[in-house]
């Protein structure tokens, strides 16, 4: 039974299941006011030449791909507060986003892994999804990978 | 945006530091709205509770944002190629952070001059040791 700090149960059948599937992909178009808050959110001064901030690419590859954060955690079983814990991001910008641009995005989970810790028999599940932005010309503008790590 | 160009760049060299001196939880809040994040840890204290804290916890594109921009500050809006980061501990409302980096490595790749960092965000508590809250590399180019 998963409480406050716990993901929901999974076998690692139901785990490993999960490699392969693809988001529905979709459009995403970084509007201005949205790069505006982001950016004051960081702290920093706004970008010039309607530059998207770059952290812009947790929450625009999700949104673009057609799902989000939530429907993330329903997939990977993370319910409650302290159950989805980050591990890290890999994010390659092949060339800068701007505001108003359309992005085409495409993306999957691509790695899965279950792990027990040695000292207390904790089960945690490695998550990891890739997806890709194209620009309209079609050619690719970035690329994330983020590892989600679920505690059972 | 203040550089120290690409010339004055050697490997071993310290980039400027950047500091967000309180991690103020009214922008949790604004960022959860941005990024449609469910997770109460970032703005129910009453959901932090439970888990042994009493301060929210802040977002970790937000921490990972402070390295960012320190990088900016260094080379420009446009300057970031690649980050790849752990988080190795969680930042808090009200924590004082400083983003550093050091160059490793300078290069010529896809006809711009870039440079590899090390980079980290370590928390300042007084009267303790910093304390390292994300590490990682990031590939920049060099265009201040």
């Amino acid at each position: 039974m998963a409480d406050a700090s716990t993901g929901v149960s999974m076998t690692e059948d139901e785990l490993h299941a999960l490699v392969g599937r693809r988001f529905p992909g979709g459009t995403r178009t970084i509007e201005h006011w949205e790069n505006w808050l982001l950016t004051d959110c960081t702290g920093f001064t706004q970008l010039p030449d309607r530059l998207v901030h770059p952290i812009a690419l947790f929450h625009v590859p999700i949104q673009g791909a057609g799902t989000s954060i939530a429907e993330l955690f329903e997939i990977s079983g993370a319910r409650g507060a302290g159950s989805v814990g980050l591990d890290g991001y890999d994010w390659e910008y092949f060339s800068p986003l701007r505001e108003g641009v359309e992005y085409r995005v495409e993306g999957s989970v691509i790695e899965v892994e279950r792990t027990v810790s040695p000292e207390s028999g904790g089960v945690a599940d490695r998550f990891v999804y890739s997806i890709e932005l194209t620009d309209p010309d079609g050619v690719l503008a970035a690329r994330i990978t983020n590892h989600w790590r679920i505690r059972r | 945006m203040s550089g120290a160009g690409h010339d004055a760049v050697d490997v071993g060299a310290a980039i400027p530091e950047w500091s967000m001196e309180f991690v103020d939880p009214q922008r949790m809040k604004t960022m959860a709205a941005i990024l449609r994040d469910p997770y109460e840890v970032h703005w129910d204290h009453e959901a932090i509770r439970p888990l042994g804290f009493d301060r929210v916890i802040n977002q970790g594109p937000l921490n990972l944002s402070y390295v960012t921009n320190m990088l900016m500050d260094w080379q420009g809006a446009a300057c970031v190629r690649r980050l790849n980061v752990r988080f190795t501990q969680p930042v808090f409302e009200g924590d004082r952070l400083v983003a550093r980096g050091t160059v490793t490595s300078v290069d010529d790749v896809d006809a711009e001059r870039r440079a590899t960092c090390d980079i980290h965000l370590d928390r300042i508590q007084p009267g303790k040791p910093d304390e390292t809250v994300l590490v990682g590399t990031a590939i920049i180019a060099l265009t201040a």
